[in-house]
């Protein structure tokens, strides 16, 4: 008889591990997979910024100063690649600041504005900015759940043994935190 | 409800509400069913009522409320496979790649981003009217319509509070869920009116033919009665039952899509344009209608918000994304 019990608590312990651990993995790879998410645009907005650069200082000699911001932003965030969320992330926030400001540059402008080219920039560049944020938003909010699963009670016993670490959040700063708004008309 | 001040409160009111709506409409089957085989069964058993005789008849209940209960799930499994495919037939829109709409399409994608499921194909409706629709009952499978008069009149935070709209139902599997529910509601009505049929013929040759028994005949009466009052209503109530639950999917909508944009101004703006619009919509039928986020077959004023519609008054969901957004 108490074999039988000894033994359910086993059975019971074993099912509780083998769900705890799926579990976590599954967190794990939902947010690893939020995060390759980001990599792309983040990737994508690297490779778009020197076209808007080149169109900007095609149509216009001047306004040599934000051009030169971006591009300096530009390389300092592709440089900050695989340096890991927190780096990554000031470098990439550095980089949507200098960035809107050509966006409200080309606005000022009407000649820019009304060229083709600049227009077709402009959407892929507020909407990688966009997927940036929103892929951001998934992201943290997956790493979120994953940390609250692993420091919960009674995961928190056996997540350290597992080898489940904590995530890292992907934080831009606060004036950051808003999808930039480009207007379109 | 209506003081609901965050997307996540009011998505776990929306869960619980579906979920009991569907218990409701779960029970309502079975217990038709269940009906039905009992009389029936039992009307056509001349010894119907007499004691102990009657306990096969009370297993016809329980065999015809299990018969509902696999029907409903072949039906549903048939509809799942093949639904959206008739629905995407039926509604003549073309799919698009990126080139042939840039900012519908970018759009789509930023939304997919935030929702973390698989880009969905994206088409385009020619019509002036504006509206927009989902479909796909297996996730990473979805489609997300607009019309080109809503691609043409909202501007782009509107657009993406639609497009958000619309991820929602496919995030939440919410075209899965309406099959469903349409398919149960579909076979209570059709169940209902075969029982009826098949009153008006049995009580004809049946019920002459068991004219000797006495006891059994009276109960067999009210209990027919009873039948044919149950289903008469139960269609109605079961359609009433889906139509609610199909207004918390779109509230539910609502809200998850303030989840992804973090705006709810967009679709708030958005929802008000529709309203202003607000034109008929030609060439959709009822079978389709509930898909839509405005509902495109009749003009949305409050007092079509009733037991019958496929959407909450307009009105009422704008107010409800305010309070979201306070």
């Amino acid at each position: 008889m108490a074999l039988w019990i000894v033994l359910g608590i086993v059975v019971v312990i074993v099912l509780w591990l083998i769900a705890t651990y799926n579990g976590l993995v599954g967190g794990r790879n939902q947010a690893q997979t939020a995060w390759s998410q980001i990599d792309v645009q983040l990737k994508r907005r690297h490779d778009l910024i020197p076209n808007l650069v080149q169109v900007v200082k095609d149509a216009m000699g001047y306004e040599q100063e934000t051009l030169t911001k971006v591009v300096q932003a530009r390389n300092a965030a592709v440089a900050a690649v695989g340096a890991g969320p927190a780096q990554a992330g000031a470098a990439e926030a550095a980089l949507t600041t200098a960035t809107r400001g050509l966006l409200g540059l080309v606005e000022s402008y009407p000649q820019l504005k009304a060229n083709d080219n600049v227009k077709q920039l402009q959407e892929e560049l507020t909407s990688t900015e966009n997927k940036i944020a929103f892929s951001r938003q998934f992201y943290n909010d997956s790493v979120n759940s994953y940390n609250v699963r692993r420091q919960s009670f009674p995961a928190v016993l056996v997540a350290g043994q597992f080898g489940f670490g904590p995530m890292e959040l992907f934080s831009m700063p606060e004036s950051e935190r808003e999808v930039p708004k480009v207007a379109l008309r | 409800m209506a003081e609901t001040t965050n997307f996540v409160a009011a998505q776990a009111v929306n869960r619980r509400n579906t979920l009991i709506l569907l218990a409701v409409l779960t029970l309502l089957a079975a217990l038709i069913g269940y009906l039905i085989g009992w009389v029936l069964v039992g009307s056509s058993n001349p010894g119907y009522g007499d004691g102990p005789r009657g306990v096969p008849a009370n297993s016809a209940g329980l065999v015809a409320a299990a018969l509902m209960a696999a029907a409903s799930v072949i039906w549903s499994l048939v509809s799942l496979a093949f639904g959206d495919k008739m629905v995407l037939g039926m509604s003549n829109a073309t799919e698009i790649q990126k080139s042939d709409a840039p900012q519908l399409y970018n759009v789509v994608e930023e939304m997919s981003l935030a929702a973390g499921i698989p880009m969905p194909r994206v088409m385009i409706l020619e019509t002036e009217a504006m509206n927009a629709f989902a479909t796909g009952t297996r996730p990473g499978h979805g489609t997300i319509v607009v019309t080109r008069g809503l691609l043409e009149k909202l501007d782009r935070d509107e657009l993406q509070g639609v497009v958000a709209h619309e991820m929602s139902h496919l995030a939440n599997l919410d075209t899965r869920y309406m099959v469903v529910v349409g398919v149960t509601v579909g076979l209570i009505a059709l169940v209902c009116d075969m029982a009826l049929r098949s009153l008006r013929w049995g009580s004809f040759s049946g019920g002459r033919s068991s004219g000797g028994s006495k006891g059994g005949g009276a109960a067999t009466i009210i209990l027919i009665v009873v039948l044919i009052i149950v289903a008469i209503l139960a269609p109605l109530a079961a359609r009433a039952v889906q139509m609610a639950v199909s207004r918390q999917r779109e509230y539910l909508a609502d809200a998850t899509s303030v989840q992804f944009t973090r705006n709810p101004n967009g679709l708030i703006s958005a929802l008000t344009k529709l309203t202003e619009a607000a034109e008929p919509f030609p060439g959709v039928s009822r079978a389709t209608q509930h898909l839509f986020i405005v509902n495109p077959v009749k003009e949305m004023t409050a007092d079509t918000s009733s037991l019958m519609a496929t959407h909450p008054d307009l009105a009422a969901r704008i107010e409800r994304l305010r309070n979201l957004g306070g």
